[in-house]
């Protein structure tokens, strides 16, 4: 077991190594043993795959190493994350390998006749390396393929193919961090804001937080591993992360489209909450410009009226629970207000009269 | 060699024009023609391969000086690259050009540009949306990692549209527009063998617009059918029954694609001929009227062609078996009317031949047998008749349901002996055996099968009962005239059902048969009669061991042989 471990450590070295300028002093006899010790773990991956005690270790100490590597990016470098990376570890480095120009022509000629061998190898189809490559390849070909041609973006971003995809590997990520990570995802997910751009990570949240309880890819995989985690559950941590960071959550409720907000308030009380109490809040600071006739704000952050309406709209078309939420909501803002049925008194009496107009 | 490289040098030329006219394939016509030509360029690029492989990048460069381009061009077309196995084989073409050990700039330039092309095609793959790439990175996935995932959403997202196109046809918001659904299918082209397509296929070849021309390419069902026919998809009944309705060629190429099956399988096996039909799905298809009547045709002029050979009649029988049973378990309450499957025969017939023997006691085979006889005999010598066909149109149908004719015959032969033979099976036989006949000629058949089975009874009590006895009671003639060789057909057969019947027979059948068997044709005759008769009494449960005993023997000695 020990030598096992061992082992496991100095592959996750190799691998770093290998999308680095040092694979410069590699040479054909290096590329060897580094594929051998891949084609080992991969071994390994179908050997102790349903045998826990083992797999448990293993996982232990990925996930150590994954910690160790600390704070530097927001991604984990490494590439072996889990158990489950072990089953095509081979692949990520060949790949890693493929792409680095930094390896000397020796090395990745030999490279090549490996992953390579030609036709008429014994066993060269499906399940090895030529073939895993030569499917990557046409996958590659088939998105682009239909990327081009008849695949159009879905106007419900949750629904989306792209969005879907990412809200699924978000997912995923989280769970191998929260269980590296005592802490849970929080440090990863805040490290993620800070690096990425805010519009796409916000609308891959949403989409997250709208994944069916369980979607069917991590279902099967789920259930053939014992893990009895759902993407409901780990959709809980990144609410919780959500929730808990101002800045983020307003970010959140302020750029998404009323349309998935309203989705998302609908799934989760406590965002419809937080979105209900923010959405009255900015309602507060639009006053009343007499001479125009409109409700205006007097900062240039202030949200427009158009706006607040279209957010208001949107959500009274939800089904029940959240559409009579708002409904009170605005009807007991009303009633602060001094309860007037005249326009240009209050803007919850206003809105209430525009959406009854405009429903 | 030399003629092989001259081949190459010309196609050479040719894809060479072909791959600059076709660029990226970024265009209705562009995509095409490369779908079009996709199984031949990559036979082209595995013989380019094959003859790189013998070379050094430095000649390989000698001899081909513009394969650079060539193969740069094809890394940038994506229906090359997502077809078949042209990929692979493009890569390894690629592997040709590294060179080990490079001596000088050239050949290091050389290897630097081949190996941005092989990073091309697998490595570094950007997608089009700059955050999608950065959000993947940023949680540390490499495009191996999400492309299944990817791919996998696309196609479900692509499903769930044409599925709601399919629901809610007039609500013209969310339909996808028939140029979309066109241009999808011709995007399937090179990739339906790409298993993450499936859903797709099915859910294209199911789809139906509200358009009264079809939206779906052409070229995508010749690949569909292509693809299911070489077994490299799995599509569900309901799937391959579209496409064959839909795509006309595409079901003549199943029924041909089966017919070689046949064709150079063992001969005379109906166990592995039943294999092979209802693997193919045509007897389950055949279900729809549509698409029996197009098999059926070709069965017909299969038998035509062939002059009604023994084996494309016993296919066809295995086949209409197959059918039946489909038919009953498809549907308890017929969807169509026994009609639309036999239009030019007469129902009442249909009805009576469709009846399955197994359904009826033994005791009682001659009344069906019977009905079917007169049935036959009234519409065939009724000329005036002219609604139910002529006598090819009765036999072809009846032809269908051979089981009868042949329990006909031993029914002859079980009672032999015993009193006068009915006229009607008389008939039948003789009818089954050669349509054409007028009726004298078919009157006269009648006396000799009659004479060969009194002949045969007398023998059966006689003590010189002996292997050339009864070989001469079924070969001489009456009037010692040399009789037609249908008529000859007929009595070997049965001479064989006696053999197989009377206890007395069985004693010398191996005799017999070796005093029979005096050409190949006659030994395959035999053999297929063997292998018949015990797929039949399979099927209809008859119970008699010690025939079934010697039928099983026989027909293992004579493949043997054979």
């Amino acid at each position: 077991m020990d030598s096992l471990l061992q082992q496991l450590e100095r592959f996750s070295e190799v691998l770093a190594v290998s999308r680095t300028t040092h694979v410069s002093t590699w040479d054909a006899a290096t590329v060897r043993r580094a594929l051998q010790w891949a084609r080992y773990l991969r071994h390994v991956h179908r050997r102790f795959g349903r045998h826990a005690r083992i797999r448990k270790a293993l996982e232990r100490r990925l996930q150590n190493q994954w910690k160790q590597e600390g704070g530097s990016g927001p991604a984990p470098a490494l590439g072996l994350t889990n158990f489950q990376a072990l089953g095509h570890c081979d692949l990520l480095l060949s790949l890693r390998l493929l792409a680095n120009r930094a390896l000397g022509d020796a090395a990745f000629h030999y490279l090549l006749q490996e992953l390579f061998p030609g036709p008429g190898v014994p066993g060269a189809e499906e399940g090895t390396l030529q073939g895993s490559l030569a499917l990557l390849a046409r996958r590659r070909a088939a998105v682009h393929m239909l990327r081009s041609s008849a695949y159009r973006e879905n106007p419900v971003l949750q629904e989306d193919s792209l969005m879907k995809t990412q809200a699924e590997l978000l997912l995923e990520r989280l769970q191998e961090v929260g269980e590296a990570h005592a802490e849970g995802p929080g440090r990863f997910l805040s490290r993620l804001w800070e690096h990425l751009p805010h519009n796409n990570f916000l609308k891959v949240t949403a989409a997250a937080l709208l994944l069916p309880p369980s979607s069917p890819r991590h279902q099967e995989e789920e259930s053939e591993l014992g893990n009895p985690r759902r993407a409901g559950e780990r959709g809980r941590e990144l609410l919780h992360w959500l929730l808990g960071k101002s800045e983020v959550i307003v970010a959140f409720c302020r750029n998404l489209p009323a349309g998935l907000l309203t989705s998302v308030a609908g799934r989760h009380p406590e965002v419809s909450r937080v979105y209900l109490g923010l959405l009255t809040d900015w309602g507060r600071h639009l006053h009343y410009d007499l001479q125009k006739g409109i409700w205006i704000g007097t900062e240039s952050q202030d949200v427009p009226w158009e706006e607040l309406y279209g957010r208001f709209q949107s959500l009274c078309q939800a089904p029940p629970p959240l559409k009579d939420e708002v409904l009170t909501t605005l009807k007991s803002c009303k009633a602060q207000d001094g309860d007037f049925e005249v326009p240009g008194l209050s803007i919850w009496t206003d809105l209430l009269l525009a959406l009854e107009s405009g429903a | 060699m030399a003629q092989d490289s001259v081949g190459l040098s010309s196609d050479y030329q040719f894809w060479i024009q072909k791959l600059s006219v076709w660029k990226q394939a970024s265009t209705l016509e562009t995509q095409q023609d490369t779908c079009l030509y996709l199984p031949q360029f990559q036979e082209f690029l595995r013989q380019m391969y094959e003859a790189l492989k013998e070379m050094d990048s430095n000649t390989v460069i000698e001899r081909f000086p513009t394969i650079g381009q060539l193969l740069a061009k094809t890394c940038r077309n994506p229906f090359i690259l997502a077809y078949d196995e042209s990929q692979k084989i493009l890569i390894w073409c690629l592997c040709c050009l590294i060179n080990k050990d490079p001596q000088n700039s050239g050949e290091s330039q050389l290897n630097s540009w081949t190996r941005g092309l092989l990073s091309r095609i697998l490595a570094a793959f950007r997608s089009d949306i700059k955050e999608v790439d950065l959000f993947t990175q940023g949680l540390g996935y490499a495009p191996a990692d999400y492309y299944p995932g990817l791919l996998k959403n696309m196609v479900l997202s692509l499903v769930s549209e044409l599925r709601e196109n399919h629901l809610n046809g007039f609500n013209t918001q969310s339909r996808m527009a028939p140029e979309r659904v066109r241009s999808l299918s011709r995007v399937c082209v090179p990739l339906v063998t790409l298993p993450d397509f499936e859903p797709l296929v099915e859910a294209l070849l199911t789809y139906h617009g509200q358009e009264p021309q079809e939206v779906l390419w052409p070229e995508f069902f010749g690949a569909v059918n292509e693809a299911f026919l070489l077994k490299k998809i799995c599509l569900p009944v309901s799937a391959v029954l579209c496409l064959w309705l839909r795509h006309l060629p595409s079901l003549e190429k199943a029924v041909l694609h089966l017919f070689e099956k046949l064709v150079s399988s063992e001969r005379n096996c109906l166990r592995r001929i039943e294999c092979f039909m209802k693997d193919s799905l045509l007897p389950e298809a055949a279900c729809h009227p549509a698409i029996f009547r197009v098999v059926d045709e070709m069965f017909r002029y299969a038998l035509l062609e062939t002059e009604g050979a023994p084996e494309v009649l016993a296919a066809m029988q295995v086949f209409t078996r197959c059918f039946v049973e489909a038919l009953e378990k498809e549907n308890q309450q017929p969807k169509f009317a026994l009609k639309t499957y036999f239009p030019y025969a007469s129902p009442s017939l249909v009805m009576v031949l469709l009846q399955r023997p197994k359904d009826i006691p033994q005791g009682l085979w001659h009344r069906p047998l019977k009905r079917i006889s007169e049935m036959l005999k009234e519409i065939v010598e009724d000329e005036t008749q002219g609604s139910s066909g002529g006598p090819f149109e009765n036999w072809f149908l009846l032809a269908h349901f051979g089981g009868w004719a042949d329990i006909a015959a031993e029914q002859l032969l079980t009672s032999v002996g015993d009193a006068e033979p009915p006229e009607a099976l008389l008939w039948l036989l003789a009818f089954s055996s050669s349509p054409g006949d007028g009726p004298q000629q078919r009157a006269q058949t009648m006396v000799e099968v009659k004479a060969v089975l009194s002949h045969l009874g007398r023998l059966l009590r006689s003590p010189t009962l002996s292997a050339g006895n009864l070989l001469a009671a079924a070969e001489e003639s009456r009037e010692g005239d040399p009789r037609p060789p249908a008529c000859q057909q007929l009595t070997r057969r049965l001479l064989l059902n006696f053999l197989l019947w009377a206890p007395g027979g069985r004693a010398m059948a191996r005799d017999v048969i070796t005093l029979m068997a005096r050409t190949d044709e006659i030994m395959h005759e035999i053999v297929g009669f063997l292998d018949q008769t015990l797929y039949r009494w399979d099927h209809l449960g008859v119970d008699a061991p010690g025939s079934r005993k010697l039928a099983r023997e026989l027909l293992a000695e004579l493949r043997g042989q054979a």
